[in-house]
């Protein structure tokens, strides 16, 4: 049966199983872990990080990496905040949609300098990081978006569920998420020109000599994953009402490490929306329980983190070489 | 000879009643308007509402006194923020700055490039947050007594507890070295006086002073302490967040959310029970005063040694003292803070 089965699957498979690891270690130390509660703490929190994954997947599959994503979060988050207090009667899907519109126009700042300009993406990313922020403070004001001056619905939004079986919410926040992440997901598996993101990654000539404009397909990818920092904006400003100019600072980061988690290759041309999904949910898993744990101290944390971080990836690693070993085995 | 001693003695003690006399009687200094003070205030970050607030304060400070150099509002942005101070502080050295006005963020990182600075002549002055050795600081502007801000977290807990029961701490990051200040004040309250010996504090943790961080560590809280009643939050940032993951959680009857916090960003939480009671102090007055003691400072008014009285403008008289916190190291006394409920919090958010 193992056979049959894609390298790719077999990572996920892997990866599943760390997870699966991750969760049964912490049942063991925490009281009432497997409860509904520790889901719905855990997949809301989650949610804020995915669309950012999500996007910063895309980039990386290009052999890039978006490093401002945190900045255009934020900008989003206070800008949204701003017009929805201004005009509270904006429609719902309207603000949604122009925090990915935000998002994207940002996004599409970088993708002119590293696709057209030559500059590396790391380089360009890291100046927007800076310049973004700069511009949320300068723009902001010392101005802090309040929960009340925002209208109800929004700020009801995080309690929201789609739906409810036995205490386990589908909240709001994470359906869109979710919904962001399958979208992208049989967009890049299913769509041949997806695929060119796949294929400019893995062999930038030779991507060129199957007549890939590359240079428009990195475009794409930096536009997207500001689009998706700024739904991962509007997601933060629903959730925590309150936004200044700190919002969003450090998601950059958190979405690196769940895409690579997530087993997306840094080198480019590889990675699954599926894998980062359960690299988002294991990292967040991960960091979420150890504030739990009763006996580890605070400053201890990160270290740990840090860690379990490293022990998920060799888990991983292991596992998806073993079960291909299996694999060449069943095939002889 | 032996005349001669006693004599000198006689003298001795006389200079001494001499200088008693004049500390005793001693007029509060007074700025001389219209001198030249070119100052920097360099607050922790730019961009939030309390930093603000301390500019305004000194920018009327600096247009009373009529300083005819330049105050310039200069910080790091958020994600730079301790080694954008200490870049800052070195260029304001370099440039002849005649004072900076620092919100420390960079805890002792920062003290060599304090020391530099008050060696090339540039004096530094704290506020809001010292430098927690003291070195390179002349002296500290302290919003209020450290050792009383311990007093009235530990008092908001009683009163939110109803005198017993367990809660924690939710501060800002491990290495602000005016909240860990706080949390020890609160924590010495809490073991010497017999009031406060129902309240147990089970823990410590840290949000960074970031939302998502600060709220997910505040339901940490809740799902790890059962019979919490308490988050006490001595951080702007944390307070907001904890209440709104308390509302969000429908926890704002089992748990409520005290501390430090903005009366404009915690309104709706104090009206609808989520967070009945916190406490700030003016930020506008610290910047003022701030920039009062440092104008004189710069002017040669004042040495900024222990025992100098100066008059600051609407605020009236301070005086140097040692900063029984920090050995060796000085402060200025503004204080009081306002405890805010339903009753006022209204008026003071508008």
């Amino acid at each position: 049966m193992i056979r049959a089965l894609h390298p790719q699957t077999l990572r996920l498979i892997a990866l599943g199983l760390a997870l699966l690891a991750v969760v049964l270690f912490f049942s063991t130390q925490i009281d009432n872990y497997l409860s509904p509660r520790m889901f719905n703490r855990i997949s809301t929190s989650a949610a804020v990080v995915l669309p950012v994954a999500v996007g910063q997947a895309i980039v990386v599959i290009t052999r890039n990496i978006d490093l401002s994503m945190g900045s255009i979060m934020g900008v989003v988050a206070y800008m949204v905040g701003e017009a929805l207090v201004l005009w509270p009667g904006l429609n719902p899907a309207l603000v949604i949609l122009m925090a990915m519109g935000l998002g994207a126009i940002a996004g599409s700042i970088n993708g002119i300098l590293v696709a057209w300009g030559r500059v590396p993406s790391i380089i360009v990313t890291l100046g927007t990081l800076a310049l973004f922020r700069t511009f949320l403070v300068e723009h902001g004001n010392a101005r802090t978006i309040t929960a009340d001056a925002l209208p109800r619905w929004l700020v009801d939004l995080p309690q929201m569920s789609l739906l409810s079986l036995g205490g386990l919410d589908l909240r709001v926040t994470v359906a869109l998420a979710l919904a962001a992440c399958l979208i992208v997901g049989l967009a890049l598996s299913r769509l041949r020109p997806a695929r060119k993101f796949y294929a400019v990654g893995s062999n930038p000539d030779a991507a060129l000599m199957a007549g890939i404009n590359s240079a428009r397909v990195v475009f794409l990818a930096f536009v997207i994953s500001g689009a998706l920092a700024g739904l991962g904006g509007f997601i933060f400003l629903a959730k925590f009402g309150n936004i200044t100019v700190v919002a969003g600072m450090g998601f950059e980061l958190k979405a690196v490490a769940a895409v690579v988690v997530g087993g997306v290759s840094i080198m480019g041309g590889s990675g699954t929306m599926l894998g980062v999904l359960i690299g988002t949910v294991l990292v967040d898993t991960i960091d979420n329980s150890l504030t739990r744990l009763p006996w580890l101290s605070e400053f201890w944390r990160d270290a740990l983190l840090g860690i379990l971080i490293m022990a998920a990836v060799t888990v991983d690693t292991l596992a998806s070489r073993s079960l291909n070993r299996l694999k060449r085995r069943g095939g002889e | 000879m032996k005349m001669k001693m006693i004599s000198g003695l006689m003298l001795g003690a006389g200079a001494l009643a001499g200088l008693m006399g004049s500390a005793v009687r001693a007029e509060p200094i007074q700025a001389t308007p219209g001198q030249e003070v070119n100052a920097v205030l360099l607050p922790k970050f730019l961009g939030i509402l309390p930093f603000d607030q301390a500019n305004r304060g000194a920018q009327e400070a600096a247009a009373e006194l009529g300083s005819t150099g330049k105050l310039q509002y200069i910080g790091p942005t958020p994600e730079n923020s301790a080694a954008g101070q200490i870049e800052m502080l070195t260029t304001a050295t370099t440039q002849k700055q005649h004072v900076v006005m620092l919100s420390n963020n960079a805890g002792d990182q920062i003290a060599p490039a304090a020391e530099a600075a008050a060696a090339a002549g540039t004096k530094v002055v704290t506020w809001d947050s010292p430098i927690p050795s003291g070195k390179g600081e002349s002296f500290f502007v302290a919003q209020v007594d450290f050792g009383s801000i311990g007093v009235v977290m530990a008092d908001m807990v009683y009163d939110l507890t109803g005198g017993a029961g367990e809660f924690a701490v939710l501060s800002a990051s491990p290495d602000a070295s005016n909240q860990n200040a706080w949390i020890e004040a609160m924590k010495t309250t809490l073991a010497t006086h017999a009031k406060y010996k129902d309240l147990k504090l089970d823990d410590v943790v840290y949000g960074n002073d970031q939302s998502e961080e600060s709220y997910n560590k505040a339901l940490g809280l809740v799902d790890k302490y059962p019979n919490l009643k308490v988050i006490m939050a001595p951080t702007t940032v944390g307070i907001v967040a904890a209440s709104k993951a308390m509302q969000d959680e429908n926890l704002c009857d089992k748990v409520k959310v005290s501390g430090l916090g903005l009366p404009a960003e915690m309104v709706s939480y104090t009206l609808n029970g989520c967070a009945p009671e916190f406490a700030l102090w003016s930020f506008v007055d610290l910047g003022y005063l701030t920039y009062y003691a440092s104008y004189m400072l710069a002017t040669g008014a004042i040495k900024g040694e222990v025992g100098e009285q100066i008059h600051a403008g609407r605020m009236g008289d301070y005086t140097i003292e040692a900063d029984p916190g920090r050995e060796g190291a000085r402060r200025i006394l503004m204080g009081p803070f306002t405890v805010y409920n339903k009753d006022n919090v209204e008026a003071a958010a508008k």
